[in-house]
């Protein structure tokens, strides 16, 4: 599948496992996608500052979101654990940032969650849907809002018009 | 003060009672425990510790421990 790809697919999909790596998360699903899409030029970025989209605001705050990792501090506030406090005595034993270098896996490969697969093989579909040989970030932003995944609730929190912006890159897939 | 307390046990319940809050709370707590062992089994090695006394403390097989730990201490 992978032949396939354009240059801008490739370079998203390869970023994705380095933001990965850099917001020490265990896997990649679409939100790390959509980050590295709006970091390459080409029809996804293109497609998204068409559709009114800050992509560097939509970037900051998808980052935001995978550094925080599985830790959610408002949740665990709600059974009594203060994450902050958590933090600071970790700390304090092992070190600045040790809950952070913690979470983060010793090196080699992360493996793609089970949705950011799924929304891989969407944009297959998509780009066979739309009559087109190459998968390029536009079909992978497609596939993205195909799926029901956690890149797709990114855009939708972010206020983006899910329908709207489909449109705005198949009209682009149609006339390039 | 009655009032802060009468909101706290507002928010409280609230998050109790949405399962979604829940569970996001027990995910989390899983990472943090995870995050915490990993930073515990590896300063123990450091100290010293052998794997079967890491795993004595941890409640579990030394075969379970290395091969969690292993590769990162």
């Amino acid at each position: 599948m992978f032949e396939k790809f354009s240059h801008e697919a490739r370079t998203a999909v390869t970023a994705s496992q380095e933001i990965a790596r850099d917001a020490a998360t265990r896997r990649i699903d679409t939100r790390h996608l959509v980050v590295a899409l709006t970091r390459a030029h080409g029809p996804a970025r293109d497609a998204l500052e068409t559709s009114g989209v800050d992509v560097a605001a939509l970037s900051a705050t998808a980052l935001a979101d995978l550094r925080s990792g599985g830790l959610d501090a408002d949740a665990l506030a709600g059974i009594g654990i203060d994450l902050e406090a958590v933090r600071r005595e970790a700390d304090r034993t092992f070190g600045a940032h040790a809950l952070e270098r913690a979470g983060r896996r010793p090196g080699g490969h992360i493996p793609f969650a089970p949705e950011a697969k799924k929304a891989l093989e969407l944009a297959l579909r998509e780009a066979i849907r739309l009559k087109q040989k190459r998968i390029d970030g536009g079909h992978l932003l497609l596939g993205i809002l195909r799926a029901d995944c956690a890149g797709r609730a990114l855009l939708v929190d972010a206020g983006v018009d899910i329908d709207s912006l489909r449109t705005v890159i198949e009209d682009r897939r149609r006339a390039a | 003060m009655v009032d802060g307390m009468a909101d706290r046990e507002l928010v409280e319940s609230a998050a109790g009672d949405d399962p979604a809050v829940g569970l996001r709370a027990v995910r989390s707590l899983r990472e943090l425990a995870d995050r915490l062992e990993s930073l515990q089994v590896t300063r123990a090695r450091q100290l010293g510790w052998s794997w079967q006394d890491v795993a004595d403390a941890l409640g579990v097989s030394k075969q379970a421990v290395h091969k969690k730990h292993g590769r990162s201490t």
